[in-house]
């Protein structure tokens, strides 16, 4: 079976251009516009992995997310999926941000404008293929 | 939460930790005055005067001065002691300059003038109301000081030598005059006083405000510049790496050159971006604080290291140790990623670049340089290589997408962190930038 990987992002470009690299590899991929259909989403598909853009709608909503599906209050079907944020960059929000488990509940940054090959050797690194013959 | 125009119109930290210096500064002068001035009055001129008191007086104001500098240093927060004691020092303040009128002959006293002094002086930290307030508390203070020499509730001291002796105090019309003339002037400079320092203190907030406006606008507009270019290039690039289906060489072509110019887009944006938040920071001055130069470089090689690594370019990184310098986060990670992309940009395929750090403890500074083996630039255009738009002519004439605008920022941000840079090349072999900043000492 396919793993499934949703993608949430507000930028539909955004959405095809991770899309088609991950299918060309054989991943099943979902997509979601905003924040509650990926909330949404995530509960109903239960992925093996969610890319989450960080600065949907207003600055911090990917960050809220984030927080949805990892923090303390989030059911443990949702926390046991890692999150790959994908960042404008780094200089530009307030925020500061880095894959740092006390801080922020995400499991790896992947910056803007995606790079196809560094998508998928993150991708890679968070699913790896030994674990796909369920 | 307060209104923000009553927060804006409270004297700042800062402004609280200045006045605080101003007052120390100025006591160490009162105390040292009154030593000097009664030692030379009395025994100097053999003027009469109750000299042991004045002694006494000194010595205690410059006591309490030395205890609130010590108690400053032990608490090695001086903005917070300073806004814990300030109106106890004030309050202490006054007592001694009371001492000093009652010391110098009371209403008929010299020294009555530098009331108006304290009065201005507290009057900067307060609104007007509270300024006219504490004009008049001196008022009152002299004219209970006044009225209790004059029924002899306390002995009046004359100083006879200085045309002051007599029954001076005594005498109704000449007290009352001195103490009108003393308390309206009083009144007057409180209220001058205080309504220049809230008039300073508006226009202080509305310039944060609008600093604080236009740094948003720069973030919005920073992400809806970078937005579509970054979702462009990523669709280009998804085309180009193979992952729709297998494109003529011609169309391979025209997708490679529209990448290209996307990337320079996105280069021009960022560019521009960085010189923009240069120009801001020179201007709103935000607070330095201590930042981790070494988790900074380590953050920055990284982020352009699949540059280097798609172009066969060796990085060459220093070990990774914690090193402190006052400066900005988001600043310093601008100037060294800017360095390493430039250096890694300007290098031939399969070249080297290093980047090293080097600890200079007597200077207390930093040292960190970004070497390469690049195209180098020319001897004649080094000495504008950092102004604004320019750009080198081996760099023109080179296919390399370029703005011109890095280094000007980043040397304006660097100099804005109290640091320096230098740049050393040679045409055809390499370029090697060296920064300095200084140690974060701050604790």
């Amino acid at each position: 079976m396919a793993r499934k990987i949703l993608v949430i992002d507000d930028d539909p470009d955004v959405l095809l251009a991770t899309r088609l690299p991950l299918e060309r590899e054989g991943y099943e991929v979902y997509e979601a516009l905003d924040e509650a259909e990926g909330l949404e989403q995530a509960k109903s598909i239960l992925p093996d992995l969610i890319i989450l853009d960080v600065m949907m709608g207003t600055h911090t909503a990917g960050f809220q997310l984030a927080q949805e599906l990892h923090g303390p209050d989030a059911p443990a079907v949702l926390r046991r999926i890692p999150i790959m944020m994908v960042t404008a960059v780094h200089q530009t929000t307030p925020l500061r941000f880095r894959p740092e488990s006390d801080y922020l509940p995400v499991q790896a940054f992947l910056e803007k404008p995606l790079d196809p090959r560094r998508l998928l050797d993150e991708v890679r690194k968070l699913l790896p293929p030994e674990q796909t013959g369920e | 939460m307060q209104a923000p125009d009553l927060v804006a119109l409270r004297p700042s930290d800062d402004e609280l930790a200045q006045t605080a210096r101003l007052l120390i500064r100025l006591r160490w002068a009162a105390g040292l005055s009154i030593l000097l001035l009664t030692t030379v009055a009395r025994w100097g001129l053999g003027i009469e005067l109750p000299a042991k008191a004045l002694l006494a007086l000194g010595v205690v104001v410059l006591g309490y001065n030395a205890a609130l500098v010590a108690e400053a240093r032990r608490s090695g927060r001086p903005a917070a002691t300073a806004r814990r004691t300030l109106w106890g020092q004030i309050a202490l303040d006054w007592l001694a300059m009371v001492a000093l009128v009652h010391f110098t002959g009371g209403i008929t006293s010299p020294a009555l003038i530098y009331f108006v002094i304290h009065v201005a002086l507290a009057g900067t930290l307060l609104p007007p109301r509270g300024a006219r307030g504490l004009a008049l508390l001196a008022a009152l203070i002299v004219a209970a000081l006044a009225g209790l020499e004059a029924s002899g509730a306390l002995p009046h001291i004359a100083l006879p030598d200085l045309g002051l002796g007599g029954d001076l105090h005594r005498r109704g019309v000449p007290a009352l005059a001195a103490l009108f003339f003393f308390s309206t002037t009083a009144l007057t400079v409180a209220e001058l006083v205080a309504r220049q320092a809230r008039r300073l203190r508006q226009r202080e907030a509305s310039i944060r405000a609008l600093n604080e406006a236009r740094a948003a606008f720069t973030r919005a507009a920073t992400h809806e510049l970078r937005a579509p270019v970054a979702s462009g290039l990523a669709l280009v690039r998804s085309i180009e790496h193979g992952y729709l289906d297998e494109l003529t060489p011609s169309q391979a072509v025209i997708i490679e050159r529209v990448g290209v110019r996307l990337d320079g887009l996105r280069e021009l944006i960022d560019d521009l971006l960085d010189f923009a938040a240069s120009r801001e920071a020179s201007v709103a001055h935000p607070p330095l604080e201590a930042v981790d130069l070494g988790a900074v470089l380590a953050d920055a090689i990284e982020r352009e290291r699949l540059l280097a690594d798609a172009r066969n370019i060796a990085v060459q990184t220093p070990p990774r140790t914690p090193i402190m310098v006052r400066a900005v986060d988001t600043g310093l990670s601008m100037i060294f990623s800017n360095l390493i992309n430039n250096a890694i940009k300007y290098t031939p395929d399969g070249g080297i670049v290093t980047i090293g750090h080097a600890v200079e403890h007597e200077a207390a500074q930093v040292t960190v340089t970004v070497q390469d083996t690049g195209i180098g630039i020319p001897a004649a255009d080094l000495p504008r290589i950092f102004d604004e738009f320019f750009r080198a002519s081996n760099a023109k004439r080179s296919k390399i997408v370029g703005t011109g605008i890095g280094l000007a920022a980043v040397r304006a941000m660097i100099e804005h962190y109290h640091g320096s840079i230098a740049l050393d090349s040679v045409e055809g072999e390499g370029t090697c930038v060296t920064v300095r900043l200084p140690f974060n000492r701050q604790r």
